[in-house]
Parts: structure tokens; C-alpha cells; sequence
């Protein structure tokens, strides 16, 4: 009798301990200002509303964070990860990550399929940006309006590009082949190039995007390639700089939001991706980030409408190339990077 | 007058049972297996994989043996390794001297400013270089204001630029091995040699320096392996153009997604490091045998 009082009390005891603590998910993404907004816009109103509790880890890039999940063979520690369509299309095809099923994850319905069909099925793309013409209003007074802009004598020493294992290096290419005559993928001769004529008359090669950034607000470049999210954040910053889409159009980095395969709080996860892609966040972190959405039933000020991906039109004036064929033609990319391009900058 | 000896216990100390010998290194032989020699298989098992669907090819090292950029990378790593080795030592080895023999007061302070560098990280140091060396840095900008140079000095994203900052992370690493090695040679050897008419040149190259083979070696070896297996320091004062092997293996891992590829590099990088310990193990046997130490 005193055993089953025990073992009855020691249940009930463990129900309320249980019952007391909140539900945990650790979600893996990018600090700086991209932390403050995600928590403020998303992640803040999901705790609310759900009641989890959300442990946010800001380490490593997108890159470094699917390396973990593929050495851990989808066991990475964190349930969430932002990372690319590139990588949701590999880790989707290494067994690496979740599916999603509108079952499951119900906005994905309202995705327009231009976009959302690129990252394949484990990746729920919850923000698309551009490759902008960033550049310096003070030292260029004409607004430029194509890519060749770059080439211009004017510029010679004043620009910076990225390495090659910064994906902007091949977006890039890809553009110059195709506004040069070229593809977007088998006939890159004409963005090979005119990356080496860039490379010319640029100061250097940096891989991170932070560090290209430090060019530009200093004064020693005056344009540059940059994501068109984080231009904009300079532009707000009071920054004497502007960003252009130019005429001959842009490839966009296309974000995603993952759940590893064995993510250890799988249902939490699979809620916070839909809670992210719901009408409200995603009008929420459009207008708090500054980037676009593949949701064309957002609404959102002209004034940003007017700068970022946001309508079935803008979407489909993208170049969009197939993420898995350049995948597969990366590293022999990276070889003639080397060979034709950073061997001649100065 | 001062014998140099290299005394070995006359009789072997018995503790028991064979088996109780080896208790101190079950722990570390624990950790060195799962830390080190586990993944170390791993890492050549995955060397064998292929990128597609397949049984063990040799494809990623046939690769590795034929591409003209990689071959570049590895002989850019052993130049790199073996200036920052050379510099290392060359620098460390006054100072090293200095501490074994001083008894100035100095001699804690000066001690503690050559080890520390190693209180900041590797990255710290290496952006402090970043802001000396390059074209907008302190150097450059120093030398343009005083209307010395009308032009930057390229003085980083080369060559020269990761010698130095490399040099600079490894220094208090040599300045330890050498300082070992000096101050195991007698000082009354020098004072013997002085009295009998050596002059200070003499006793250095005749005495000090070939006695301290062991610590110039062990110097090397460090300089050497440390610099060959350094990613930081070459990945931001290298620029984009400086390939080294574990430059490479990074932007396989982590870009290209190629691990096939990048644990034949890493496999490559390992074996140079163990044939450089080889050779070194070696030069210093030869040594003693021709100094008859």
C-alpha cells in the first residue's frame, strides 16, 4: 500500500515537473542584425504563441552548418537551420534532410512555385534576395544600369569581388555569360571572360561578404556585387551607397529554412517553418530584413515593394539556373576561377 | 672538467607484474584511439569513397596527382612550412640562449613576453598583422605619408604576408624547445673552453650550437608541422591567390562538398608531416653520430 502511494505520487510529481517545463527548439541560423530581426519578428510571436521555448544558435555559416549535419548523419544538435536551396537539394538528395509535406507544413502551399520548386522538397524558402550592383552615390553620380558598368575605365581600382568560394563568384559569372552571349550553364566562356577583365581592374578578392563591405563604406571601392538584403541594410545605415538591379537581370540566393532528418524535436521544428512561412511573418521579416518573399500574397509598403522580390513577375524576370547542374560544375568552376581569373588580378 | 654523459639506469627497475608498466598509458592510448586513430581511419576509408554511387576507387587520388593547382598548393605548403621552420628558429634561438643563461631580473619578464603571444588566438594575431601588413595598414600607410613610397609595398595577401604572420604564432613554440635544449648543455663547458683560449665565436659554433642539435631540430619539426597544418593565418594574410593544403581541404569540406577529395589532401598533408618528423629524426641521429655526442 505505502509502495503504490510512493510510485503514485512519484508519477503525479513527475507529470507537473514534466508539465512545467516548455517545450524546446533550437534553431540555427546568423547573427548580427540578421539575429535581432529573426527574434523580434519570428521568433519572439512563435514563442508567444505556441509556447516553446526557443534556443537560438548563432554559430557557424549555412555551409559549416550542413557540413555538421552531414558528419553527424543528420544529427546535428539543432532542429531549424537556415541554409541555401543549394544545400536543401543535396541533403535532400543524401537522405540528410526532412521532407516537407503540406500536410505537414500547410503554407507551403501558398509559395509561388517559380521559386519554391528550386529548393526541392526538404528546403521551405522563407526569403529570397538578389545579386545587386551595389555602389557609392558620392563617387558615381550617374546611376549604373547594367552589369558592364564594372568594366567602365572609370572603375578601374575600384572594385572588389568575391572569392570563388563565395557563391556570388559564380552567380556573377553566370550573369556576364549570359548578358555577354553565353548560358547560364554549358556556354560560360563569355562569363569566364569577362570575370577576367573584371578581375583586372579589381583591388582584390575577399571571401566573406562582411569584409567586402568594409571596402565599400570606406571608400576605397566605389561598386561592387553585393545580396541585395544586405545593401539595403547599408543604404539604411545613412551609407553614402545605393543598389541597382541591373537591366541584363540577377540569379537569386534563394534561402530555405531545414529540419535535419533526425532532428530531436521534429514536430516543434516542422511548426516553426510553418509558423515562418505564414502570411503575417513573412510580410513581418520582409519589411524588418529588408529582403523578398516567394509569398506574392504579402502586403507590404510600396517602398519596398518597389526594391525586393515580392510579385509573380519579379520572380519570373529572374535567371534561375539549374542549383543542381552547377553544383555538379562547381569545382571544375573553381579550377578555371583559378587558372583565368585570379591569375590575372593585379 | 665537464664529461657529458647520457646515463642510462645501470638496472631496470622491476614493478611486478609486466602489465602494471603499461597502466599509466591505458588512459591516453584510450583517448589517442578515439580522438585520433578512430577518425584517422575514418578519414582514409572516405579518401577511397566516390563522389557517385560505387564501390573504393582510387579516382580522388589520382585526381590529387594530377591536377596542376593542387600540386601547386602542396609545394606552396612545404615552401611556406619550411621558411616559417627557418625563421622560427633563427628568431628563437637568441632569445632561447639569452633565457637559459641569463640571471638578470629581466630575464622572467623578457620570458614571459616571448610566450605571450600565445594568450590571444591565432585569429586575433593574425588580424593585428592584417592591420600592419596590408596596402591600407599601418606600414604602408607609415611609408606613403612620409613620401618614402608613392605605391603600397606588397607586403600581404602573399607569400610573405602568412611567413610573418605565421612566424609570429609559432616563435613562442621554438622559443620553449630550444630553451629545453640549452639549458641542458652545462655552462661550465663554455667557461672550460674560454679558459682554454676558445674564443666566444668559437664556443658557440663548436660547442653551444652542436649540442643543441636536438632542440634546432625539435625547433624545425615544430615550426614545420605547425605551419603545414595552420588554416587561419594563411586563409586571411594569403589573399585569394595563396593555396596551401589546408586552405584546400576547407573549401573542399565546406564548399565543393567533395570529402573524398578532401581526405586524400589531409591524407597527403599527414604524410608530410610524418616524413618531415622522419627526416628530422634522422638528421639529428646523424648528427650526434658525426659530432660523436
Amino acid at each position: 500500500m505505502r509502495f503504490s502511494a510512493l510510485c503514485a505520487s512519484a508519477l503525479v510529481t513527475m507529470g507537473l515537473a514534466a508539465s512545467g517545463h516548455a517545450e524546446t527548439l533550437i534553431v540555427n541560423s546568423y547573427g548580427g542584425p540578421y539575429e535581432t530581426i529573426i527574434r523580434e519578428r519570428i521568433i519572439e510571436p512563435f514563442e508567444a504563441k505556441f509556447g516553446i521555448d526557443v534556443v537560438y544558435d548563432a554559430v557557424g555559416s549555412a555551409s559549416q552548418d550542413y557540413a555538421k549535419i552531414k558528419a553527424t548523419n543528420g544529427r546535428p544538435g539543432f532542429d531549424v537551420v537556415v541554409m541555401t536551396a543549394s544545400q536543401s537539394l543535396e541533403g535532400c538528395k543524401e537522405g540528410l534532410l526532412e521532407e516537407f509535406s503540406p500536410d505537414e507544413v500547410p503554407n507551403l502551399v501558398h509559395l509561388s512555385s517559380v521559386i519554391a520548386g528550386v529548393a526541392g522538397p526538404c528546403g521551405a524558402v522563407h526569403e529570397v534576395q538578389y545579386l545587386s550592383l551595389l555602389y557609392r552615390k558620392d563617387k558615381l553620380p550617374e546611376q549604373p544600369n547594367s552589369w558592364n558598368a564594372l568594366l567602365d575605365d572609370r572603375l578601374e581600382g575600384k572594385i572588389i569581388l568575391p572569392t570563388f568560394q563565395n557563391v556570388m563568384a559564380a552567380y556573377l559569372m553566370e550573369i556576364f555569360s549570359v548578358a555577354h552571349g553565353g548560358d547560364l550553364l554549358d556556354n560560360v566562356d563569355p562569363g569566364f571572360a569577362a570575370m577576367a577583365k573584371l578581375a583586372g581592374q579589381s583591388i582584390g578578392f575577399e571571401q566573406s561578404s562582411s569584409v567586402m563591405e568594409t571596402y565599400i563604406k570606406g571608400g576605397e571601392v566605389w561598386a561592387m556585387p553585393f545580396w541585395n538584403g544586405r545593401a539595403q541594410l547599408l543604404v539604411d545605415s545613412g551609407l553614402p551607397v545605393d543598389y541597382v538591379l541591373p537591366k541584363e537581370g540577377s540569379i537569386p540566393l534563394v534561402a530555405t529554412l531545414n529540419v535535419p532528418k533526425h532532428a530531436a524535436n521534429r514536430e516543434a521544428a516542422l511548426r516553426f517553418v510553418n509558423f515562418f512561412l505564414e502570411k503575417a511573418s513573412q510580410e513581418a521579416w520582409v519589411t524588418g530584413y529588408k529582403v523578398g518573399s516567394v509569398r506574392t500574397d504579402i502586403d507590404v509598403p510600396d517602398d519596398i515593394r518597389a526594391r525586393q522580390i515580392t510579385t509573380e513577375a519579379d520572380l519570373k524576370a529572374l535567371l534561375l539556373p539549374d542549383l543542381a547542374a552547377v553544383a555538379s560544375r562547381l569545382s571544375a568552376w573553381g579550377e578555371r576561377w583559378e587558372r583565368d581569373v585570379v591569375a590575372v588580378a593585379k | 672538467m665537464a664529461v657529458i654523459a647520457f646515463s642510462t639506469p645501470k638496472e631496470p627497475i622491476h614493478t611486478g607484474l609486466p602489465i602494471k608498466g603499461f597502466l599509466p598509458l591505458t588512459a591516453p592510448s584510450i583517448v589517442l584511439m578515439l580522438f585520433f586513430a578512430i577518425p584517422m581511419g575514418m578519414m582514409i576509408g572516405i579518401s577511397f569513397q566516390s563522389q557517385t554511387a560505387g564501390g573504393p576507387t582510387f579516382a580522388s587520388y589520382s585526381r590529387f596527382f594530377s591536377n596542376d593547382l593542387v600540386l601547386a598548393g602542396l609545394t606552396r605548403t612545404v615552401v611556406m612550412s619550411g621558411l616559417v621552420a627557418i625563421s622560427v628558429t633563427v628568431l628563437a634561438y637568441p632569445l632561447a640562449y639569452y633565457l637559459a643563461r641569463s640571471t638578470s631580473r629581466w630575464r622572467t619578464i623578457i620570458f614571459a613576453l616571448a610566450i605571450a603571444p600565445e594568450l590571444a588566438g591565432v585569429v586575433l594575431r593574425t588580424y593585428g598583422w592584417l592591420i600592419i601588413l596590408e596596402d591600407r595598414g599601418f606600414i604602408n600607410s607609415a611609408l606613403m605619408w612620409t613620401g618614402m613610397i608613392s605605391e603600397p609595398l606588397p607586403l600581404s595577401k602573399n607569400l610573405f604576408g602568412v611567413v610573418v604572420g605565421l612566424t609570429h604564432v609559432i616563435l613562442p613554440f621554438g622559443v620553449l624547445s630550444l630553451l629545453t635544449s640549452l639549458q641542458g648543455i652545462n655552462p661550465n663547458l663554455e667557461k672550460s673552453a674560454q679558459i682554454l683560449g676558445a674564443s666566444r665565436l668559437d664556443v658557440i659554433r663548436h660547442i653551444i650550437l652542436p649540442l643543441s642539435v636536438p632542440g634546432i631540430v625539435s625547433s624545425l619539426l615544430i615550426g614545420f608541422t605547425m605551419a603545414a597544418s595552420a588554416y587561419a593565418t594563411p586563409a586571411l594574410l594569403g589573399g585569394a591567390g595563396f593555396k596551401v593544403m589546408a586552405t584546400m581541404v576547407y573549401e573542399q569540406v565546406l564548399f565543393y562538398l567533395d570529402w573524398p577529395f578532401a581526405a586524400v589532401m589531409a591524407n597527403v598533408l599527414l604524410i608530410l608531416m610524418l616524413t618531415a618528423g622522419f627526416v628530422g629524426s634522422r638528421l639529428e641521429s646523424r648528427l650526434h653520430q658525426k659530432l660523436h655526442l
